[in-house]
């Protein structure tokens, strides 16, 4: 390539930033809801890798979820520079047990990431998660930090508050997305469960979710709808959420709750802080717009 | 071609080894996965003499931290200015360029004394309390050029190569591509793109020290350096010197080619004081007389300045720092200039800091920036944190423990969780819930504080329209807060932040606006109304 070829290259290319805007529709077929009765399986026991295999068993296994070859994207919350005690970020047994599960039911790649709002690296770090995944030294595994070029304008075409927003390009081809969340007290939220977990695959400024944050989670969650939520109480912060630092704050409860019904997961994870399930915004709009069941009657809940 | 291993070799390899560690040391000063970074990273700020007696002038005290200054010393009084010759980055850098651009090592007038008279100049203003290290001393301009300029610059450029590639090239190129440039992540590129105030200015000193090369071989380390000042009046007592002490008669080899112009053209002795043993001398004699040994000091000329000058310079030392006394800068509150947490009282935190750059380097949210003039020309690139553009994070003590001179105190964990940078303020005239009666409380999400400072009353207000509407209301209690900034970073609303950190520092021990103090009991006054 001569200099005067590269030259013109180059012009090409950068002109390019400024004038495209790639746009991935997404049509979300979810929202004609699940038909019949979601199951809803919930377990308890001190050794949490084998804790997540049994809690999914009523669901079908792993096995149900992930496919030979499939993209796996394993979404845990690792949003604040805690260690896993304090109980604000997802468990690092619980994400490894579930990556595990994923890399043996064949899966080609698992990823697994969140959009921090601590500084990344201290986050992946002192939540245990990074170390628990490199651990495993399997290169199908990759604990990566987000990438900023890869978040894409997406128009919401079933929100009824938000029109448009950004995602991360990974969560939108995931061929399958399982959403990890810890159970946590949330100041404006109340609750951060699984619905609210979305947030840490989405761009832009998130502060503006705060305006509306019920109606916008439910809206950004026809986008990305979990195959599977598997919400981690082993241990739960009831106070000074969602970020925590006291471990007066924390409740040890040893429990995981499996769905493939986000809504559902959500409903009955709010009992174990003593609400109902219809206290939380967000999960009430969330059922409106047809998500899922909050019904705690109309579920099938397996306690294994 | 076989190269004769001389001792030129064994100098260039020193001068490329210490290059190497200093650029090694420059990126990692950075996070580590630990919380403490395991390196001493600063090391060419803590045993840099000049530094030190700066430092020790200005404070009175003795700063542990700079003991290794000691070595260097040490190594000078034996050896003379092999510090200038083989270890220090600057000198192998302007040796580095020289070469590229071919510069010739003749100088038309000598400009050397000026290093003495900044040496001067620099060390009496810093015992009466004024420190100006920072504008000259080699590593501080080498430091802040890396960190506040070419370091983003770097990054910037190699992303902008490889992003559009990413972007709207075909996907065979880009899977080329990535993995180069994931390489490169890993390796001599930063974590992230950061971004700093005056990184043009501190570039453009940088690249002018580096551009005076042109004029002549060493220009800087000849003429200017304030460090080079110092070590030559120390090697005037150097063991390890020359001999013969002068260029030989009617040769024009040595002489006319020595990168440090050390030889006097009318007595033809060497200065041995500007010596830099690059040992060239040796290595290119045609009689192969020249060569270095022990010996005791004899110096046959006098240091480059006279006594008239060292006054001039001495009594510019003295008034440098008393005009700034006078300058009524310095008795205004600064409700906006916050320090970094364990950052000394603000009269020691002037004292003690050499504007290293440093705590800017490692600061991992990007939230320490050099001020410009808003701390006087005196406290110019020295670190303000400025929470919209990054905020403190709550576990990090980096900037404590990368400080080579103490300005900023190495705090425990625990200690810096309640170390107090500033007290935060809303701005209720803009504040979501309270102008606009719409529900936000990012702040009270993101308080760190294990009692969060932040906290919320749930109200019951009347919005534009006429409808009651249950909202919920932050609001700040002042003990808690250690004024991280957080909040003012996180803050949704576009422009100012509604919630902004002020600093409750005093710009003197006298300050008679008591700055502090008043904003503290006018919060607390106006909740006990509220």
């Amino acid at each position: 390539m001569d200099r005067r070829n590269f030259l013109k290259q180059v012009a090409v290319w950068s002109s390019g930033i400024l004038l495209a805007e790639p746009v991935f529709r997404i049509t979300p077929d979810l929202l004609a809801a699940e038909t019949g009765t979601p199951i809803l399986s919930v377990g308890t026991g001190k050794n949490y890798t084998s804790l997540v295999s049994s809690v999914l068993q009523p669901l079908g296994g792993i096995a149900a979820f992930v496919k030979p070859g499939d993209h796996v994207v394993v979404k845990p919350n690792i949003g604040w520079d805690r260690r896993p005690e304090q109980a604000a970020t997802t468990h690092p047994e619980i994400v490894r047990a579930v990556v595990e599960l994923a890399i043996m039911a064949g899966a080609k790649t698992v990823q697994v990431f969140d959009r921090t709002c601590n500084e990344e690296r201290r986050c992946y770090m002192n939540s245990g998660i990074k170390s628990a995944l490199d651990g495993m030294g399997n290169s199908k595994v990759q604990c990566n930090y987000i990438d900023q070029r890869k978040f894409i304008p997406v128009t919401i075409e079933k929100g009824l508050s938000l029109s448009k927003w950004s995602f991360y390009k990974d969560a939108l081809q995931a061929d399958c997305y399982i959403n990890i969340p810890v159970a946590k007290h949330h100041g404006l939220a109340r609750l951060t469960l699984g619905l609210k977990n979305t947030m840490g695959v989405i761009g832009g400024n998130r502060g503006k979710i705060h305006g509306n944050m019920s109606q916008n989670l439910a809206d950004l969650n026809t986008v990305i709808r979990a195959d599977l939520t598997i919400i981690d109480a082993t241990r739960i912060l009831l106070r000074n959420g969602p970020q925590g630092g006291s471990l007066k704050d924390v409740k040890i409860l040893d429990t995981v709750i499996a769905s493939a019904d986000p809504v559902a997961a959500d409903a009955y994870a709010t009992t174990l802080f003593g609400f109902k399930p219809e206290q939380i915004d967000s999960t009430r709009v969330a059922a409106k717009m047809g998500l899922g069941e909050m019904d705690l009657n109309k579920m099938d809940i397996r306690m294994v | 071609m076989a190269t004769k291993v001389t001792l030129r070799t064994c100098r260039k390899l020193s001068q490329v080894l210490f290059f190497f560690l200093f650029l090694l040391f420059f990126r990692l000063t950075d996070y580590s996965g630990l919380d403490e970074i395991p390196y001493a990273v600063n090391i060419f700020f803590r045993w840099d003499p000049l530094v030190t007696a700066t430092v020790v002038l200005a404070t009175k005290t003795f700063v542990a931290l700079l003991l290794p200054s000691l070595f260097i010393i040490a190594l000078t009084i034996i050896f003379g200015r092999v510090f200038c010759g083989w270890l220090c980055p600057m000198g192998t850098l302007l040796d580095g360029v020289g070469k590229l651009i071919q510069t010739s090592p003749r100088q038309g007038r000598s400009l050397r004394s000026v290093k003495y008279i900044l040496l001067a100049v620099i060390l009496t203003s810093s015992l009466f309390g004024l420190q100006l290290v920072g504008f000259f001393d080699p590593f501080s301009l080498l430091v802040r050029g890396l960190t506040l300029g070419l370091d983003p610059l770097f990054n910037l450029l190699v992303s902008g190569f490889f992003d559009p590639i990413y972007r709207y090239a075909p996907q065979w190129l880009s899977n080329l591509s990535e993995p180069i440039y994931t390489v490169l992540q890993n390796s001599v590129l930063p974590h992230k793109q950061s971004f700093f105030l005056l990184s043009t200015l501190s570039t453009t000193i940088l690249i002018a020290v580096v551009a005076l090369e042109k004029l002549a071989k060493r220009f800087w380390c000849r003429n200017l350096c304030p460090l080079g000042a110092l070590l030559a009046i120390l090697s005037r007592f150097s063991l390890f010197r020359r001999f013969p002490g002068l260029s030989c008669k009617d040769c024009q080899h040595c002489a006319p080619s020595c990168r440090m112009d050390a030889f006097d053209p009318k007595s033809r002795q060497v200065r041995h004081e500007e010596c830099n043993l690059c040992l060239d001398c040796v290595d290119n004699c045609v009689k192969q007389a020249s060569r270095f040994h022990f010996a005791l000091p004899d110096n046959r000329l006098q240091i480059d300045m006279s006594r008239r000058t060292f006054i001039g310079a001495g009594l510019a030392g003295i008034t440098l720092p008393l005009l700034s006394q006078v300058n009524a800068g310095g008795r205004l509150p600064r409700p906006t200039l916050l320090r970094p947490p364990g950052a000394a009282p603000e009269a020691e935190f002037f004292s003690k800091c050499v504007r290293c750059g440093e705590c800017m380097k490692v600061c991992i949210q990007n939230a320490l920036q050099p001020c410009f003039l808003e701390s006087g020309y005196e406290g110019m690139f020295t670190p303000r944190l400025i929470p919209r553009i990054g905020y403190c994070e709550f576990n990090c003590t980096l900037c404590g423990q990368v400080c080579p001179t103490g300005a900023i105190h190495k705090l425990s964990q625990p200690a810096k969780q309640t170390f107090v940078i500033g007290m935060a303020v809303f701005d209720k005239e803009r504040c979501l819930p309270f102008a606009a009666h719409s529900p936000c409380i990012v702040c009270e999400e993101h308080c760190p504080t294990h009692d969060k400072a932040i906290k919320f009353k749930e109200v019951t207000v009347i919005n534009h329209k006429g409808e009651a509407i249950d909202l919920r209301q932050p609001y700040l209690i002042p003990e808690l807060c250690i004024g991280c900034g957080i909040c003012e970073n996180k803050c949704p609303l576009p422009g100012h932040s509604a919630i902004r950190v002020l600093s409750s520092r005093t710009t003197s021990e006298d300050d008679e606006y008591g700055y502090g103090a008043h904003t503290q009991t006018t919060i607390i006054q106006q909740r006990s109304i509220s």
